[in-house]
């Protein structure tokens, strides 16, 4: 099944850093579509729950450097 | 304090730990070189630093390269890691510290805008009081149902969207509307989640709740917009694309010709294009913010920019420089009593559903034959109160509405004709000239007269105003100060149109207009090389809105279509809110300009002292990162516009 979740991300530092932490979301596998705001922060993660495990993705954010919030 | 929370406190201050240990580390180095001679021990020092503070740095270049893409913190790593190895600790240490100081600083900043909207967000109450059963019970308030009825004692948040079923109450609005003047609210007028109960106990039939409500959808519509990439963005990103291999090449180059590391490393870290990506989106994130928070809705960077350049503001009349409130303003009776000239217009117009009908049917309804001076006309009695013993008017036999002249109906044997000059002309029916002078001596007052028509003979006219909103001049010659023309669009005739344009103070407008006329007005000014705002009410305004470079739309808090077609939503029917936005928006675009000037001109100053020799890699870094920080200072300036 086709989830969505959403969280925030309020200290990101460059907008480059942005699109790393998109890319690195994106090479997880299940992720089907991934959006990440520098201007508000704002995470959007389609994934499919049967392959990925939503708790990986914050891992995947702190691993980058940053620090998710909830939505 | 116990492990536990020395570990949350560690977790949540991090990044400043780190800055400040490596930034010490760092001053103690330098100095403990600068005045012994334990030069190892200083350098240890000096490596500890650039560790402490470039642990992190290097953590996410690691990722950086795995996911193949080339960021700042990889040129920072390797540069850190190659003044090392050339022996330059200082070098590597002060460029970790200034870079890890930097976008702590960033970060720091960028929260403060990113939080411009979290007020917004705290607004809603989380938990709602609704009758259930027949008891009052507390429910979470997303969980509240549409329909059921939710009660708000006075100094509570109003938690849904809903309809009033009972009660009365003065409610503030600003956080939906901006507007900072409560509004009286009574049975069946519409209240939204997140606006403050002020006086009296009100009960609320629920709309909408949770995600679904006004408040939301504004906030949603926001951050859309603030997502959205501007023109100026998008360029600078496709020229980042082009700008940062470039970059690379250059740094490879420079050393292949001078065998210098540290030279290229500096072009390296200089060459990142940090400030100038930063710039455009800090500026529109920020203005965007403000404008939510002041009732405005902007639909995003590309607008925006474009609003900035706006040169010409167009006003439909009726709604939007007048209150839209038609009332009639005089009865004059010539070959038949007041009354009678009333009553005919008002059976004629019975069913005709035209604004100016409906005012003549209300004062018809409560007219009590309130006779001024001449002997010959009525006031319409401002006490609404008096529909009450309104008397029933007949309904004409069958009525025809000639569109933008007016109505042809028949009663009770006779023929009425209700319109302008134009359809009198068409009926071939004669205009004396006492009624003539009437009317022209109305229209230049800003009113609107129609004549009243009895068997083929004009028997009365009736003037008909719409007030002005009180704002209207001043907003006038706001935009004029601004340097902004303005024009007046409407369906009235040249007299009147003169008339409220002289009162208003507008600059120029176009009169007799139907509606789709309106859309080939603007076309023209575009034509004419102006770039031009219409603010109308955004529904029968839409095409027009629609057709102009920006789309203002009033009142829309609401209004969902006007919300969604519009460029810009004024939630409140507050017309000050027009210069605000205008000068806001060119505020933006110069801000705009500003970062990205200042952000090339760094670039440049620094690449020319680098090649030069004069900018080491210690400085290039303070330099670029200091020009960082002046970017998101400079575009931040625009939350407190």
């Amino acid at each position: 099944m086709s989830e969505t979740t959403q969280l925030r991300v309020m200290d990101f530092d460059c907008p480059s850093c942005a699109s790393t932490v998109e890319r690195a979301l994106s090479n997880q596998e299940g992720v089907e579509d991934v959006e990440v705001h520098y201007s508000t922060g704002r995470v959007e993660i389609d994934y499919d729950d049967s392959v990925a495990d939503p708790a990986t993705f914050e891992r995947t954010i702190e691993n980058q450097g940053y620090t998710p919030q909830p939505a | 304090m116990d492990t536990q929370s020395v570990k949350r406190y560690y977790r949540k201050r991090r990044k400043v730990i780190i800055v400040a240990v490596s930034g010490l580390l760092y001053a103690g180095g330098w100095t403990l070189g600068y005045l012994t001679a334990l030069d190892t021990a200083s350098a240890a020092i000096l490596v500890l630093a650039a560790i402490v503070g470039g642990y992190d740095i290097a953590k996410t270049a690691y990722h950086e390269v795995k996911s193949r893409t080339l960021g700042i913190k990889t040129l920072v790593t390797l540069a850190a890691v190659g003044a090392i190895g050339i022996g330059s600790y200082w070098e590597a240490a002060a460029v970790v510290f200034l870079f890890a100081l930097g976008s702590y600083l960033e970060g720091r900043t960028m929260r403060k805008t990113r939080n411009a909207l979290e007020e917004l967000l705290e607004m809603t109450p989380d938990t709602a009081t609704v009758r259930r059963g027949g008891e009052q019970r507390e429910v979470p308030a997303r969980e509240v149902e549409a329909g059921e009825v939710v009660i708000v004692k006075p100094g509570e948040k109003i938690p849904v969207d809903g309809d009033v079923v009972d009660g009365e109450s003065a409610v503030n609005q600003a956080p939906v509307t901006g507007e900072s003047a409560p509004v009286h609210k009574a049975d069946g007028d519409e209240v939204y989640a997140g606006t403050i109960n002020q006086e009296g106990s009100l009960e609320i039939e629920t709309t909408g709740a949770g995600s679904d409500t006004t408040l939301q959808r504004i906030i949603q519509r926001v951050e859309e917009a603030q997502e959205a990439q501007s023109p100026t963005e998008s360029l600078i990103d496709r020229f980042a694309k082009y700008y940062t291999p470039g970059v690379i090449a250059l740094s490879i180059g420079a050393y292949a010709v001078t065998q210098n590391a540290i030279l290229s490393l500096t072009l390296l870290v200089i060459g990142c294009p940090g400030a100038l990506v930063i710039g455009p989106p800090v500026s529109i994130v920020s203005a965007i913010g403000n404008a939510a928070r002041s009732g405005v809705l902007m639909k995003g960077g590309e607008h925006l920019e474009r609003a900035g350049k706006i040169d010409l503001v167009a006003f439909d009349k009726t709604g939007t420089l007048t209150k839209g409130e038609t009332t009639v303003a005089d009865v004059a009776g010539f070959d038949a009593e007041v009354s009678e000239v009333l009553e005919l217009a008002a059976v004629a117009e019975k069913k005709s559903e035209h604004h100016l009908g409906d005012a003549i049917l209300e004062a018809a309804q409560t007219r009590q034959g309130t006779v001024t001076d001449g002997g010959t006309t009525i006031s319409r009695p401002d006490d609404d109160s008096a529909t009450t013993d309104a008397r029933s008017l007949p309904d004409p036999e069958d009525f025809d509405v000639v569109a933008g002249k007016g109505v042809v109906a028949h009663h009770d044997g006779r023929e009425i004709v209700v319109g302008n000059r134009a359809l009198l002309d068409e009926r071939g029916i004669e205009l004396p000239d006492e009624v003539a002078e009437y009317v022209r001596k109305r229209e230049e007052r800003g009113e609107t007269a129609v004549h009243v028509v009895r068997d083929g003979v004009v028997v009365g006219a009736i003037a008909l105003r719409d007030e002005l909103r009180e704002a209207a001049p001043g907003v006038a010659a706001q935009l004029r100060d601004a340097g902004i023309e303005t024009v007046m669009l409407t369906g009235d005739n040249e007299r009147t149109a003169r008339a409220v344009a002289g009162e208003v103070g507008i600059d120029d407008y176009r009169a007799e207009l139907l509606p789709e006329d309106k859309q080939a007005v603007i076309e023209e000014y575009r034509e004419a090389g102006h770039v031009v705002a219409m603010v109308g009410d955004g529904i029968n305004d839409a095409p027009s809105l629609a057709t102009a470079d920006v789309g203002i739309a009033m009142g829309a808090a609401g209004t969902d279509t006007a919300i969604e077609t519009a460029d810009m939503a004024l939630m409140a029917d507050d017309l000050e809110r027009i210069p605000y936005a205008v000068t806001l928006s060119k505020a933006t675009r110069w801000n705009i300009y500003e970062n990205v000037g200042l952000a090339v001109l760094t670039v440049t100053i620094l690449l020319a002292g680098v090649l030069t020799s004069y900018v080491t890699l210690a400085l290039g870094m303070l330099v670029h990162e200091a020009s960082v920080l002046a970017v998101i200072g400079n575009g931040m300036r625009l939350l407190r516009y």
